[in-house]
């Protein structure tokens, strides 16, 4: 059995994004209730929360936006750039909470005290920009992660995967140039979906051209459709690249019975999903791995899906 | 959508004397296809384009000119020999919808743009089209598409606009496909959020119809 710490802390509940919002703390709990019922609780290390120092936001975000997040959450205003990203004046700080939570368990992964990590953070990553928060996102967990690991452990090869149902834009942008880093998403067709981009010619820019790669995949597909292009274009691509650790933008919203995408995933493709990057960790990465949450909205849903991305992180059969 | 917009300004030129190499070469260098032929006083006399010069050279020296012979010839050559001059020009003052139907029906991939003197202003190519209605379907920021069936009668648009503005959700576009079913139209809201469970939820409940993401087409005709 693997040791595998799970990253839950209460105060990501107090991000509030008012009512009516997808993106809601009932989410964390949920995922919980999931966990706990499933008997896991006592065979994962619980971790707790830190806030994240400020250097390791600003390798991805411009200071200026940081001080702007600040400033309108202290204001009291309830959303920035966009209607979508709903907030309250807690939402700065426990975004700096999401992230520092999630590179302590990198730092414990590093430092070989546990094998891997699922993170359940709130507010989510993957949309958020240098400069701008987009799609419920203001500080891009899994880019941060990945820098973290580059600068503090000299990780020179970090693979990317995000199977969130929405492409992850702003994970792409991050390290479009950087061919130490690479970027994969599946995600529903850009023609269909949010955030509009993501698609099958986006392949990287300059050095980093070849370690970007996108499958996009039309509304109405499912596992099928799915496992055939992880099959095609995933692990022929991780299997060249061999990452020295791997991340996972996971999001649960491409799944059947959640309204946010026209993708109709089953509870069983998530398994099989991480059982492949399970595997991949185990070739390359000596096991490490860390799981942070983004998307993944249908509560009734989340419970069984976190128990299983838990089962799989544990190599509990 | 004046073409005095959308056209490019920064023009490469050239003259009815240049030799057909010398083109060439131009065009690889700015990687362009189309270039207009002018006098001193920039009046435009012509349009050479790329596949002018590659029909003046001969199929094996295009590419290397290793053969001294065809290398002379084609130095002799000059474009006011391979230009085309009886043109379809179009003015500063034309609109973006009187190119996209000259398109249309000419099959051309760029036109010169002219002043009433006859002096060129810019030219306007497909890729200058294509620049401009990225920006107005509003696909070059982050949303979501969704295409609803409306009635083809008056007031809809506004009720689905509505529905949407209630959310306050901003729109990048609205495109309509006016042919559908009988009596019906599809309309595509290019909405910038990724919430748009909620706007389904509320058409659905308004009584509007939602299109099957892969029945979606916007360049159907009307049926006989």
């Amino acid at each position: 059995m693997k040791r595998t710490g799970f990253l839950y802390d209460e105060r990501y509940l107090y991000h509030d994004t008012g009512s009516y919002h997808p993106e809601t703390s009932e989410r964390l709990p949920a995922i919980y209730k999931g966990i706990e019922e499933g008997g896991l609780l006592e065979k994962v290390v619980l971790l707790k929360a830190k806030r994240a120092d400020l250097k390791w936001i600003e390798t991805v975000h411009s200071t200026d936006y940081i001080r702007r997040f600040e400033e309108v959450c202290l204001c009291g205003n309830t959303c920035l750039d966009s209607t979508d990203n709903q907030m309250c004046t807690e939402t700065f700080d426990i975004a700096f909470l999401a992230v520092g939570g999630i590179l302590d368990a990198a730092r414990r992964v590093m430092e070989g005290e546990l094998d891997n990590v699922f993170c359940a953070v709130r507010p989510p990553g993957h949309h958020a920009e240098h400069s701008q928060a987009m799609g419920f996102c203001y500080f891009n967990n899994v880019a941060i992660c990945a820098k973290y690991l580059q600068i503090e452990f000299g990780v020179e090869r970090v693979g990317i995967i995000d199977f969130d149902v929405h492409h992850g834009n702003a994970t792409q942008n991050t390290f479009e140039h950087d061919p130490t880093v690479f970027y994969y998403s599946i995600h529903e067709h850009p023609s269909f979906a949010f955030p509009g981009t993501g698609r099958e010619f986006e392949k990287g820019v300059g050095k980093g051209t070849g370690f970007t790669l996108n499958s996009p995949v039309l509304p109405g597909q499912g596992d099928q459709e799915y496992k055939k292009l992880i099959k095609k274009d995933f692990i022929p691509a991780f299997e060249k690249f061999k990452p020295q650790m791997i991340l996972v933008s996971a999001g649960f919203d491409g799944h059947e019975d959640d309204d946010m995408s026209g993708i109709r995933l089953t509870t069983q493709w998530y398994t099989w999903m991480m059982e492949i990057i399970m595997n991949m960790a185990e070739k390359f990465c000596k096991g490490r791995l860390i799981s942070i949450l983004e998307g993944g909205y249908c509560i009734e849903r989340l419970p069984e899906l976190a128990r299983n991305h838990i089962k799989v992180l544990l190599e509990e059969k | 959508m004046f073409v005095s917009k959308s056209m490019t300004r920064k023009l490469i030129t050239t003259t009815p004397e240049t030799d057909v190499l010398t083109v060439g070469k131009m065009m690889k260098e700015n990687q362009i296809r189309h270039i207009p032929v002018v006098d001193e006083g920039d009046i435009l006399l012509g349009m050479v384009t790329d596949r002018d010069v590659r029909s003046a050279m001969s199929s094996v020296a295009h590419e290397d000119f290793d053969s001294k012979d065809e290398r002379k010839k084609l130095s002799a050559l000059t474009v006011k020999e391979i230009m085309t001059r009886d043109l379809v020009t179009v003015s500063p003052l034309h609109t973006l919808q009187d190119v996209l139907l000259l398109f249309q029906k000419h099959h051309y991939g760029a036109l010169p743009v002219v002043d009433d003197k006859g002096v060129i202003k810019g030219i306007i190519s497909i890729r200058d089209l294509v620049r401009a209605f990225i920006n107005v379907m509003g696909i070059g920021e982050p949303g979501a598409l969704l295409g609803i069936v409306a009635e083809d009668k008056l007031g809809q648009m506004k009720n689905i606009v509505d529905i949407i503005t209630e959310e306050n959700i901003s729109m990048g576009s609205i495109l309509v496909a006016r042919h559908w079913e009988e009596g019906k139209r599809a309309v595509f809201p290019y909405l910038m959020t990724l919430n748009k469970a909620r706007i389904k939820k509320k058409l659905e409940e308004a009584g509007y119809e939602l299109l099957d993401p892969l029945e979606w087409h916007l360049d159907q005709l009307p049926r006989k």
